[in-house]
Order: structure tokens, then C-alpha cells, then sequence
């Protein structure tokens, strides 16, 4: 096994992965540096999300290996992976996910309260994030009256409230009008820079890869240099279903 | 053939429900032709026949309810955007639930008839043949239209009923919409009232010497009609106080600055309390009213009969099996909002243990619920 570099909190290296017999990784290695934000660019079906789900411990990959913070992830049993997601990562999807059941603020705290952080003080930091992303005046709402751009607002909250290490997002806008796009991705970024919350962002959309510190492009499966192939491919499609 | 072909692919615990639906069947069909074969070896007394016929109902009722929960909890019937897409909408797959339904308690009735024919010795060739021939009043012709006529009683009641309680009634929820939270159910002022008025009329009633009086199955005694009456009434309130009751519990759960697992358990007793409680309170007032018979026997000239006894285990095991349906059902409901939560790392653990306290205070207040009702029923008719 190679050594991972010090300097990288996320470290994979020739990831092979396929669903049933369909292949999605083909040999991804890749480093994610202390608080940057790396974007995952490629086009639908290009393993962004089995990329991130692999290396946030969701899925263990067929072949290769995944390291955090110079130690292997991929060796770790479930129970193990699942309190390294629940302590040190966070995890925004393209639906927001939020439990029906439970208040907006209570949503938000949910991962605080699953640490077993003390009620008043996960209620405060969710609080806190909800103000920051505007939607604090919605804390006592359920998740049915929200809209949708509101709902992803409260999943971001639930993310960054919970002060992880590193923040998964797979398409977090994916959803979005362009307008709500823009600005949650604004407010997101600025939270996360200040905190030096190290964020894999996953995202077809170059517009949003364009925010990022560095950006990694993926095609079917394997990282490539830029993405102007698939990218032209893409186009053509969209042009005939215009 | 659509619902044969479904039927085929289905999970095993699918098919598990369809064939506990049959057999529920099965048994009801049994009890209806034991009916028929009492009003046959005694031509004189029809009052008691039709008593007898009369107390089949629980049994029909409880089986009914059982149907009616596994057809709406058949994933083979819930609306899918891919079978919506071909035209097979919410109504269609109404229909094919209750085909379902029918094809099972069709199948169970067959059954019945097949094991009820075999024991009166009509069919031979099997161990047992004839083994309750006089019982079953093997030396007269069954009348064949009155036979069929019980025996297509209960699936065209459970097909009626799931056709009912299936039929599409509101516009399909867009596919990204949350499901909304159901408001807090009522109905605990009308379940006490009810249950309260009951146990005070079957208290009066004993008391009252010649009025009315109704036998009770395999018994000698009769006892007063207003005891009965009073029983049906206490059942009846405990099953509409169900849904508020464990709206309470999920309250209970989470008083007291809930953490992550109280609150999830909480919140998910509310949310589900219309979907659990219901059965929840016709299995305690099934349990109350055993509870109560059970004293009642006991203090008695001698055990119960064994039709009797079929009886009682049709009516216990298909509120068991509704509950359990229902639970299934509250479950699955519920699978998306739990992988959000494994998304963020919520350890397998926990659901199971908010499972399992979910469970434990369910246990906690409906169990000396049943013990008090219980016990109060009984009382006037042993002491």
C-alpha cells in the first residue's frame, strides 16, 4: 500500500466500483486538500455520486483504497464508518432528506442531537445556521410547508451546524431555480471557507464546479484532464430536446 | 391474470399475509357450514342456530379487518409512477387489490369446504375422514345453494371492504412532495365516554334479574343481553380511543429534553398513530374481552368446545396479524426518511432502539389498559 500524503484529509486511489455488473468507477485516484473545496465535475452517470459515496464510507468500493487523515477507511467495519459520518462528515443530497416528523430547528440539530450533544446547545448552533442561511424565522415549521430551495436550505444547515470535518455534496443544487441556486451556494461557500470545512462538491453543472478551489473532471468513470468531449456530447443532446 | 402475475414475483412475506388471509378464510367458511350443520341435526331450534350463526360474526369481522390491512399494505398494489406511467393508476390497482383479496379468501374457502366435507366423511381416502361426522350431521344432505351462500360470505365482504377502503380518493401527491403529518387524532373523549358506558351497562345488567338473556358459545348459562351489550359497547371504545392514546405515548416518549433517539421514537409514534393505533385498540379490546372470558370460563361448569376455541384463535391471530400488517406497513412507509438518516451516519443501533422503545411504552400504557377494562367486564358476571 502507498503511503497517503500528509497534507491531504481525503486520499483515494485507483477506485473500481460497479452496480450489478455496471461499471461506475474505472480507476479514480484522487486528493482532497485541508479546507478546500474540490468539485467532482462530469456529466450524469459519470460516478460522481458512487465517487462520493465511496469516499464518505457509504459504500466500500470493489477495489482501491480510501484514506482519512493518513488512515484507511476502507478497511473499517460498518459501525465504525458509520460514527466517522456521523462525527466528522456531513452529507448534503440532491433532495434535502429531511425527517416529516420532526420541526425545521429540530432537523437541523438532529445530527448534534445523535452525537448527544446537550438539547439547549444543539438547538442554539442550529438556530445559529438557520439565521445564517435565512430561514430562521421557519424554525418551528415542518418540512411540508417549505419550499423546496427553503428545504435544501435546512439540509445545509444540518450539515454545517454539525461542525464536520469534511462536507459531501452531491448535487446540492441540482434541484434549484437559478436564482435560489446561486444564492445558496453563495451563503454555503462563504460558511464553509469561514470555518475551513473541507467540501467534495459533486455537480454536471459548470457554473457551480466554477466556485470551486480545484476542480476534478470525471467521464464514465475515470478522471480526465477537462471535460470539453463530453461537454460538446452533452450539448448536442440538450439542443435536441429543446 | 395481472394480479396472478404480480402475485408470482411478490416477496415471500407478501405472499406469507395472502395465504394468513386464506386461512383466516378458511376458518371462517368452517365456522359458517358448522352453523348450518347445527340449524340441520336440530330442525326445532332455530333461535339457537341463528345465535350461533350471529356469534360467527366476530370471527367474519375480525378476518374482514385482516384483508382488508394486507391488501392496503400489498406492494404489489401501491400506486408506482412506472405502473401509473402504462395507465394502471391508483384506481386500477384498487381493483387489482381487491382481486387479490378475492382470489385468497376464494381460496381459503375452497379449503374449508374441502376439510369440512373430508371430516363429515363425505370425502374419504385421508386419515381422519368421518372423525366428526355426528357433529357435523354427516346423516343429512348439505344444502348446497345455503352452503355456498356462507361460503361466498366472507371474500365478497373482504372484497368490499378493500375495495372501499382502497378507492382512490384525493388527487396523487406530486412525486417530490413531503407527505404532510397527519393532524393529532381525536376521538379519546368519544373512546372513554364509550368505553365508560359500556362497563357501567354491563354492571347495571347483571344486576337486573329477567330481562334478556344471550348464551354465550359452548356455554350452558345464559348470561344477561345487556352484558353483551355493554362488552360490544367497551370494545368499541377502546378501539376509537387506539389512535389518540398512542398519540399520547409518542408524547410521553419525548418529555423531558428528548435526545436524538427519544425524539425520532416520539415523533414517529405521533406521526403513525392513526396507521398503529386502530388495530392497537381492537387487539386490546380483543385482549380485554379474552381476558374477561377467560375468568368467566374458568368460573364455569366446564372448558369450551373446540369451535369455540377455533373461534377465539381466528379472532386473537387476525388482530395479532392486522397489528403486525400495520406495523409492516408504518415501516415502510417510513424507508426514505430513515436512509436520509444513514446518510448522516445514524447508527443502525438506534433505530432499533427507538424500535424498541416505541414498543415498551406502547407496552406500558395499553397493557394495564386491557388488565383494568378486563377486569372491570368481569366483574359483574363472576362476583
Amino acid at each position: 500500500m502507498v503511503a497517503p500524503p500528509d497534507n491531504d484529509v481525503i486520499w483515494a486511489r485507483s477506485l473500481h466500483h460497479s452496480h450489478n455488473g455496471s461499471p461506475a468507477l474505472a480507476g479514480v485516484s484522487l486528493g482532497v486538500r485541508e479546507g478546500e473545496v474540490l468539485a467532482v465535475h462530469g456529466p450524469r452517470g459519470s460516478g460522481k455520486t458512487t465517487l462520493l459515496r465511496c469516499l464518505s464510507g457509504q459504500t466500500v468500493a470493489d477495489e482501491g483504497e480510501v484514506s482519512f487523515n493518513g488512515s484507511a477507511l476502507h478497511t473499517l467495519p460498518p459501525y465504525r464508518r458509520e460514527r466517522l459520518r456521523r462525527e466528522r462528515f456531513a452529507w448534503i443530497g440532491p433532495e434535502s432528506s429531511l425527517v416529516p416528523e420532526l420541526t425545521v430547528w429540530e432537523n437541523a440539530a438532529l445530527p448534534l442531537l445523535l452525537r448527544g450533544t446537550p438539547r439547549r446547545q444543539a438547538k442554539a448552533q442550529a438556530q445559529e445556521w438557520l439565521d445564517h442561511l435565512d430561514i430562521g424565522p421557519l424554525a418551528r415549521q415542518r418540512p411540508h410547508a417549505l419550499s423546496q430551495a427553503q428545504r435544501q436550505r435546512v439540509a445545509t444547515a444540518r450539515a454545517i451546524a454539525a461542525a464536520p470535518t469534511v462536507l459531501f455534496a452531491d448535487e446540492p443544487t441540482a434541484s434549484l431555480h437559478r436564482l435560489d441556486r446561486a444564492q445558496l451556494l453563495r451563503t454555503m461557500l462563504a460558511a464553509i471557507r469561514s470555518h475551513r470545512i473541507t467540501v467534495v462538491l459533486a455537480t454536471h453543472d459548470p457554473e457551480v464546479a466554477a466556485l470551486a478551489d480545484r476542480t476534478a473532471f470525471l467521464v464514465d468513470g475515470r478522471r480526465v484532464s477537462s471535460l470539453s468531449a463530453a461537454e460538446t456530447e452533452g450539448r448536442a443532446e440538450c439542443s435536441l430536446s429543446v | 391474470m395481472l394480479a396472478l402475475r404480480l402475485a408470482r414475483g411478490a416477496h415471500p412475506l407478501v405472499l406469507l399475509r395472502r395465504l394468513l388471509v386464506a386461512t383466516a378464510s378458511a376458518g371462517v367458511g368452517f365456522l359458517l357450514l358448522s352453523a348450518l350443520t347445527h340449524a340441520l341435526s336440530h330442525p326445532g331450534e332455530s333461535s339457537s342456530s341463528l345465535l350461533r350463526l350471529s356469534w360467527c360474526l366476530i370471527p367474519l369481522a375480525a378476518t374482514v379487518q385482516f384483508a382488508v390491512a394486507v391488501a392496503r399494505t400489498d406492494p404489489s398494489t401501491r400506486p408506482r409512477t412506472g405502473l401509473s406511467a402504462v395507465g394502471l393508476g391508483p384506481g386500477r390497482l384498487a381493483v387489482l387489490a381487491a382481486v387479490s383479496t378475492t382470489l385468497s379468501a376464494t381460496l381459503g374457502s375452497m379449503v374449508a369446504l374441502l376439510f369440512f366435507l373430508h371430516l363429515r366423511g363425505d370425502l374419504t381416502g385421508l386419515p381422519f375422514d368421518g372423525a366428526a361426522a355426528e357433529l357435523l350431521a354427516a346423516d343429512q344432505p348439505l344444502p348446497l345453494a345455503a352452503a355456498l351462500i356462507l361460503l361466498t360470505l366472507a371474500p365478497l365482504t373482504a372484497t368490499a371492504a378493500a375495495a372501499l377502503a382502497l378507492r382512490p380518493r384525493t388527487a396523487e401527491p406530486a412525486p417530490d412532495a413531503l407527505p404532510k403529518p397527519p393532524a393529532a387524532p381525536g376521538g379519546l373523549p368519544w373512546g372513554c365516554a364509550l368505553t365508560a358506558a359500556g362497563l357501567a351497562v354491563g354492571t347495571y345488567a347483571a344486576r337486573v334479574k329477567g330481562g334478556a338473556t344471550v348464551q354465550l358459545p359452548g356455554e350452558l348459562d345464559a348470561h344477561p343481553l345487556g352484558v353483551l351489550l355493554g362488552w360490544a359497547l367497551t370494545a368499541v371504545g377502546l378501539a376509537v380511543a387506539g389512535p389518540a392514546l398512542t398519540h399520547f405515548c409518542g408524547r410521553l416518549l419525548q418529555t423531558r429534553r428528548p435526545g436524538g433517539v427519544r425524539l425520532i421514537a416520539g415523533r414517529i409514534l405521533m406521526a403513525e398513530a392513526r396507521r398503529i393505533g386502530r388495530p392497537l385498540g381492537v387487539l386490546c379490546a380483543v385482549a380485554s374481552a379474552a381476558i374477561a372470558a377467560w375468568a368467566l370460563y374458568d368460573a364455569g361448569p366446564g372448558p369450551f368446545g373446540p369451535l369455540t376455541g377455533l373461534g377465539a384463535t381466528l379472532v386473537i391471530a387476525c388482530t395479532t396479524a392486522t397489528l403486525l400488517t400495520a406495523v409492516t406497513d408504518a415501516r415502510y412507509a417510513r424507508s426514505t426518511a430513515v436512509q436520509g438518516l444513514r446518510e448522516l451516519g445514524a447508527p443502525a443501533k438506534s433505530f432499533r432502539l427507538a424500535a424498541g422503545l416505541r414498543t415498551l411504552v406502547l407496552l406500558l400504557v395499553f397493557a394495564p389498559l386491557t388488565w383494568a377494562v378486563a377486569t372491570l367486564a368481569a366483574a359483574p358476571l363472576t362476583g
